[in-house]
Parts: C-alpha cells; structure tokens; sequence
C-alpha cells in the first residue's frame, strides 16, 4: 500500500535479523547494515524489533500513501518530507492516504530506516523477507525497490507523536572519523607484529567501492608471518590465500593486499583470510559512514563484543520511547 | 596436514571456525561434513547454522544461549567422539554434466582481461598445463575431466559448488587471478588454488577458466526437474563428473535447460565410504597421470 514513486539508490525491504539458516548453501543473512536504527524504527511504530521495513541507501525514496499510516524514520539525516513538510527523525508520524513522503540525500549518516505500523509483508523467501538485491531474492520481485511497484504493509493502527529518548540513539560521527571495534580473528596468526600493530595504529579509508556485499578499506600493506609463505599449494600462491573456509559475516577479508569487510550481503566463504572480525556491535557504525571517512579499530574481546551487542538489544524496546 | 587436535578460532561475536587441518583431502571434509550433519541432528542448543568447507567449518552460535567457551569445551568433545568415520557411509549423488573444454566464451574473457587488466597474462589452459607439468594443453583437458569431483562444500555465492578431484592422479594446482576478472559467463568452469568451481551466475571472477557447461547449477525460475525444491542444484557430498560435449550440443542442451525440457543425468543409488576409497587410493601411484 506503498506505491514507489521515486525509488532512491537501492532501498531495499529488510528484516531483522535476516535470512539465517542457509549459510551452509550460500546465502548472505541480508537484513539491516544498522540493525539498531531498524529496531528503534519498529519500536516507535509498535512492530516488533525486527518487523519488515524499508532500508534506504544515500538517496531516499518518494513513496505514496495508499491509506491511512503511522511510520518512523530512523537512521541517517535524509531530509525526508511529507507533502513537504519536514518530517523529524526518531518520531512516529501519520500520513492521510494521498500523501506523498519525499526523500533525498543522506546528510548525516547513510542509511536511513522507514517503518510503517502493521510492518511490510512482502512474500517470504526461505523463510525471510529480507532482499539480498545482487542475488535477485527476497524483497520485492528479488530486488531493490523500481518504480511503480506497491508496497505491502500489514494492518496496524500505530501511535502518531512517539519520540525516541536521545540516550537511545546510536551517536552518528559528524567529523568523518570511526572508531570501530575489532575481535582478533580467525586467522590473525598468518599475520606478524607490524602487520598488525600497521592496522590497529593506521586510518582506514573507506573505498567507493563498498556495497551491502563488501566494504573495501584502503590503507597501507600487510606483512605475514611464514604461515602464509610457506603451505600447501592447495592453498593458493598469494600469501593471502588459504584453503577455501567459510566467512564470518563482519570478517575482515584480506583479498591479496586489500581488506575487505564482509558485510550483510557478503561471500560466505572462499580463499582468503579474515585476520579480524567486525562484531554486530559495530555494524552500525559501518552502515552510517560515507566513502572517504576513516576508520580507526579498537581489539575488544568476544566477551565485550557479545555484551555491547546486549546493551544495544535492550536500547530497542519500549522503554527507549519517552 | 591433519591437526592432531583441531583448532578453534573466534569469528567476532557469533562465529567459531572450527580447523581440522589444512589439505583438500576427503577424510578432512568427512569430518566437516560429518560434524555439521550431527549438530543439525543433534539440535545442538545456541547452534543456529553451520557452514562446513574443505577442512574447516564455520558455526554461527547465539551467544545469549551458549558461550564461545563452553561451545568450544562442547564441540571439543563432540569431534571426540566421532573420532573414526571409517565406516561412515554417506550417500552421494553422481550428476554428469556436459562441457565444452577450451570453449570460445572462456577464451573471449581471457582476452578481455588480456586487453583491460593485464596484458602479460599467461592463457588458462596453458599456463595450469606448465605449472602442473603437463605436456600441453590437451593433457590438461584429459586430465582435468579424468575424474569425479568431490561437492565438498557450498558457499561464497548461493549454490556455487567448491568441488576436489577424487581421483589423486587427476590433482591440479592453480594460483587465482590478481586482480580478479570483471566478467566471466555463468556456467564457466574454473580452478583456484586445488578446487574446481563452476560460476552460477555471470560476473567478476578469481579462478583460471577453460570450460563452459550449458546446464544450470542456480535457477530462480527452477525450470528443471532437480530444482523443484530450491533454486540451487547441488548438495555437499554430491559428485559431478565432465562429458565432453560439442559446441553444437551446448547450444542444444542450453536451450532445452531453458524451456525446460532438458533430462539431467542424476544417479542417485550410490554410497561413498573413506574405507571403500581409501582402499582404492592406495592402489594406485601417486605421481601418475593420465
């Protein structure tokens, strides 16, 4: 009962946590890049945290009312208006059938969330609604929402007027600098001293080559330990390269001399290291930088990885509203 | 190499990869494939999928239900006690899959990559044939569809298979392609380090490329009868083998597979044992070639 007026850069029905269950067949999870915007989105609107929703990507979409709605918009800054009126983030709003939601261009941040009471209810695939866009499956027709196409959404009343505490909301950087968190591993010792030390003390510059599949760093080299030169021919001839492993999704993938982080779209295996590992806690910082920001990361362990991703869980709820 | 013991690594905070060793050797992937199998049976609690490859596997686990810790004590034990899959018989489907060796669509990215990328790269076909001392060209085409290939595992793009030669003396090497190529046709077949692949869909690509198949491994439309489940083909523990075939019958299977008329060869009936295979492997010499 949306109908695509304008369909931004690649916005995309998510659901959170996403397509989990076919890792050992290939399928990426998809989902939501910032999975705690998405869920704060839903809790204004009364969804569950991880109902169907809109992700939108640098530039936001135009979408019209059918019928009657509340919605949330979360995320990045994407000066979205309603029948030209500013609407304000990390607020439900109503829209009248008629009304036309405008968005442009991300000015904080670059993911912005749209949810509607009542979620989206596109048809499952393998058990999610989730879109993996570059592999034609999940969402609307396999792909990014086009032009022209209706958007279902379930029947829901909402509350119009709910805002988000400040207190709840992730702190989207306005001086281009990140500091990400990193969890050694899986295969840190292919890696020696000043390789590492060389990527924990450098800025990391993220490439426009970056996608919901891979977030590609620029930054100086990579030194190995003999691990990497010495092995199995099975393996493969860059220093690199390993035997064919599955990915952790958030692995740090050294694809000769590049890193790439392997984001909710990614490979889920191949012939390439991951020295460290991106923790869902630190996704959202991922899915709000623009290409040319920088990244600085900061080891913490498995243990503060899983409770930070905890205290964010508790951030979307109810009691985040004020 | 075998691990005496296996190696547990962490994969920031929901994944363990779990090391068995670090060959492509079937014993390795039985193990794999063996632990994903009893975890799914098992139902083991904070397990939420696993993903087996050659000779590791990879578990995403909810840590509000199991610790890294106390899922590594688990699973330590676990591989204990499944330590002989001697007589573990798995069963193993054998889909033939017909192929143009040294194809026109292969060669046409080879030279796009030549012309764009890197003006000094050695062709495919003959740069494996030199580095596995092979006498030329046609010894590789013999050698490389001598053989079974072994569906170790699935991954990096939905239903793409990570193949190994069953037969030793059929065992080719070959770096990946630095930088990668842009554009390889679906169906393309490939090798990267000692694994054969097929490409599902077209787009960029690593591995050295020397053969096209007209049949679907990943169909969305699922227009033959091996798909009616799933829009991807194969399964770990499958077997594919290579018949060559004319460019003419490429042509005539391709557009049969398309209106779905084509009849896959699938032959369901057979059991893989390491027992049966290592019995036959030690038969053999190591260093011969076809």
């Amino acid at each position: 009962m949306l109908e695509v007026i304008k369909s931004g850069l690649e916005t995309s029905i998510q659901e959170w946590p996403g397509r989990y269950g076919y890792l050992n067949v290939g399928f990426p999870w998809s989902g939501p890049m910032d999975s705690w915007s998405f869920r704060l989105a839903n809790c204004l609107v009364g969804n569950p945290p991880g109902a169907a929703a809109l992700e939108c990507q640098f530039i936001g979409p135009s979408l019209k009312f059918q019928r009657a709605a509340v919605f949330a918009l979360t995320g990045a800054e994407m000066q979205a208006k309603l029948d030209g009126v500013p609407v304000a983030l990390g607020e439900s709003t109503s829209a009248t059938a008629g009304q036309t939601l405008a968005m442009g261009s991300a000015k904080t941040g670059a993911r912005g969330y749209l949810a509607i009471a009542g979620g989206i209810i596109n048809e499952a695939f393998f058990g999610s609604r989730a879109t993996f866009h570059k592999g034609g499956l999940g969402g609307m027709e396999g792909h990014a929402l086009k032009v022209g196409q209706t958007v279902p959404v379930g029947n829901a009343s909402g509350v119009a007027g709910r805002k988000l505490k400040l207190s709840a909301l992730p702190p989207i950087v306005t001086n281009k600098k990140w500091q990400v968190e990193v969890v050694t591993g899986p295969n840190d010792d292919w890696i020696d001293d000043e390789g590492h030390a060389r990527f924990l003390g450098s800025d990391w510059k993220l490439s426009s080559k970056s996608d919901r599949g891979g977030f590609r760093l620029d930054g100086p080299d990579w030194t190995f330990t003999a691990r990497a030169t010495n092995k199995p021919p099975e393996h493969g001839s860059d220093p690199a390269n390993i035997v064919d492993h599955g990915y952790p999704v958030g692995a740090i993938n050294l694809a000769g001399q590049t890193p790439i982080i392997l984001v909710n779209d990614g490979p889920s295996g191949g012939g390439f290291i991951n020295p460290y590992t991106v923790p869902q806690c630190a996704f959202w910082k991922l899915a709000q930088s623009k290409p040319g920001e920088t990244y600085r990361f900061q080891v913490i362990s498995v243990a503060e990885a899983q409770a930070r991703a905890r205290a964010i869980a508790a951030l979307c709820t109810a009691t985040s509203i004020e | 190499m075998f691990y005496e013991e296996p190696r547990f690594l962490p994969g920031g905070d929901r994944f363990m990869e779990i090391e068995f060793g670090d060959e492509l050797n079937l014993e390795l992937n039985f193990r794999a494939q063996g632990l994903a199998q009893i975890i799914t049976e098992q139902k083991i609690k904070g397990i939420i999928e696993t993903a087996p490859f050659f000779a590791s596997i990879l578990l995403h686990y909810e840590p509000d239900l199991v610790s890294y810790e106390s899922l590594k004590t688990e699973m330590r034990q676990l591989i204990r006690s499944i330590a002989t899959l001697d007589d573990v018989e798995l069963n193993s489907r054998l889909i033939y899959f017909p192929a143009v060796y040294l194809d026109p669509w292969s060669s046409e990215a080879i030279d796009q990559y030549i012309e764009k990328i890197n003006p000094n790269k050695e062709r495919d076909p003959a740069f494996i044939a030199r580095l596995n001392d092979l006498s030329d060209v046609d010894q590789f085409v013999r050698v490389h569809s001598g053989t079974e290939y072994w569906v170790a595992a699935l991954g990096f793009w939905p239903g793409t298979p990570f193949m190994m030669p069953l037969d030793p003396r059929c065992r080719l090497f070959a770096p990946k392609y630095n930088p990668p190529r842009t554009f390889t046709y679906k169906g393309t077949i490939g090798m990267g380090g000692g694994a054969t692949a097929i490409y599902p869909v077209d787009g960029p690509g690593g591995y050295q490329i020397f053969a096209r198949t007209p049949v679907p491994i990943w169909d969305m439309q699922q227009r033959l009868q091996p798909f009616n489940e799933a829009p991807y083909l194969l399964r770990p523990t499958d077997r594919m083998k290579f018949v060559h075939c004319s460019l003419k019958e490429f042509a005539d299977i391709e557009r049969r597979c398309e209106d779905g008329t084509y009849e896959m060869n699938v032959v369901g009936y057979q059991k893989i044992s390491l027992k049966s295979y290592r019995a036959w492997v030690n038969t053999l010499d190591p260093n011969a070639r076809f």
